[in-house]
């Protein structure tokens, strides 16, 4: 035993000795081991080799087991990961290809306008409206230039009047 | 290819779980580690208990094995089973309020079993400590050198050196 370490003993002492005491320490140490080389220990029992041997064989497929289990779970979450994804995606997909929602313009323009099917009843609807709002704005130019027809406020304050009633059954529909 | 590439190649076996490069590392080892335990212990079966629990370490822990030196991972481990040992004996034995000395003396103390013989080198190992008893066996077990020896006991070669010069020269005049 101990042929395996080749250490030149001497230089290692010399480190910390003298030249004379590291060769003393150095041959101290190789007559002792020495006397471990003629005491053999005894060796292991044959039976004992092979019940190890047996007991590591039991324990590697358990740790097989592990780390297959470990791989199945990611797959698992990966995999579960995926299908979520393209689900998500595929519903995305449906509805941007599908029929166009309801616009959103009821804050600007009234919605049963939107919503009618009689397109030429709504088309001559605002066409009036259009024309009335011109008339009541051309009336109030003219008050503000100074073309009263002798009623004064009250003239100015009618045309507000009307003027709202018809952007409230404008917005009515 | 050389030793230390097959070493290298049935350590990459273990690390693979394959059974067959296990038992190729317990034939290779079982040997030195068992003559280190006996030697430490003095008792053919604790020596078996103790180096069943060195391999299954062996299996647990393969995957921590970064390189380096093999044998000095390996009797690392023993050792640390070796001093587990001795803790959790001495937990035992202040449980029952037995004094310490009483303690490293039963620990050393072989039993014996009706065939086993105890030669004069276990006799007189018995009579150094545990520490100077355990670095001469790390020593001349494991074939490490003494720098290696140093890292595994976290402490400088020179003190390596003198404790194993001394206890090696005790044992040297108790053998006389």
């Amino acid at each position: 035993m101990n042929d395996g370490n080749q250490e030149n003993l001497k230089e290692l002492f010399e480190k910390f000795l003298d030249a004379e005491q590291a060769e003393s320490c150095a041959e101290d140490v190789q007559k002792a081991e020495q006397i471990l080389r003629e005491h053999p220990a005894p060796e292991p029992d044959d039976m004992l080799i092979a019940n190890i041997k047996a007991e590591i064989a039991m324990r590697l497929p358990a740790g097989r087991t592990y780390v297959f289990k470990q791989i199945a779970y990611k797959v698992v979450g990966i995999a579960a990961a995926v299908i979520i994804l393209t689900a998500i995606g595929l519903r995305l997909f449906e509805k941007g290809n599908g029929e166009p929602g309801p616009v959103v313009y009821a804050s600007i323009i009234s919605t049963a306008i939107w919503e009618s099917d009689d397109i030429a009843a709504v088309d001559a609807n605002l066409a009036i409206f259009t024309v009335e709002i011109e008339q009541i704005e051309n009336e109030l130019l003219a008050l503000r230039l100074g073309e009263d027809d002798g009623n004064g406020d009250r003239s100015v304050t009618e045309l507000e009047m009307e003027l709202i009633q018809i952007n409230s059954d404008f917005w009515k529909g | 290819m050389t030793k230390s590439d097959d070493l290298a190649q049935i350590i990459i076996g273990c690390k693979n779980k394959d059974s067959k490069c296990f038992s190729q590392i317990v034939d290779m080892y079982a040997s030195r580690c068992y003559g280190y335990f006996y030697r430490l212990t003095g008792n053919n079966d604790l020596s078996d208990e103790l180096l069943s629990e060195l391999f299954v370490k062996l299996v647990e822990k393969i995957g921590s094995y970064k390189g380096g030196s093999f044998e000095g991972w390996l009797f690392k481990i023993a050792s640390n089973i070796f001093y587990d040992y001795l803790r959790a004996k001495q937990r035992r034995e202040k449980l029952l309020d037995v004094q310490k000395k009483q303690i490293e003396s039963q620990i050393t103390e072989p039993k014996q079993s009706d065939n086993e013989q105890i030669d004069k080198l276990q006799i007189q190992l018995r009579k150094l400590d545990t520490d100077t008893r355990e670095l001469i066996m790390l020593r001349f077990y494991s074939q490490l050198s003494f720098k290696e020896i140093a890292v595994i006991r976290s402490e400088p070669i020179g003190t390596t050196l003198a404790k194993l010069h001394r206890g090696l020269k005790k044992l040297r005049e108790l053998m006389k």
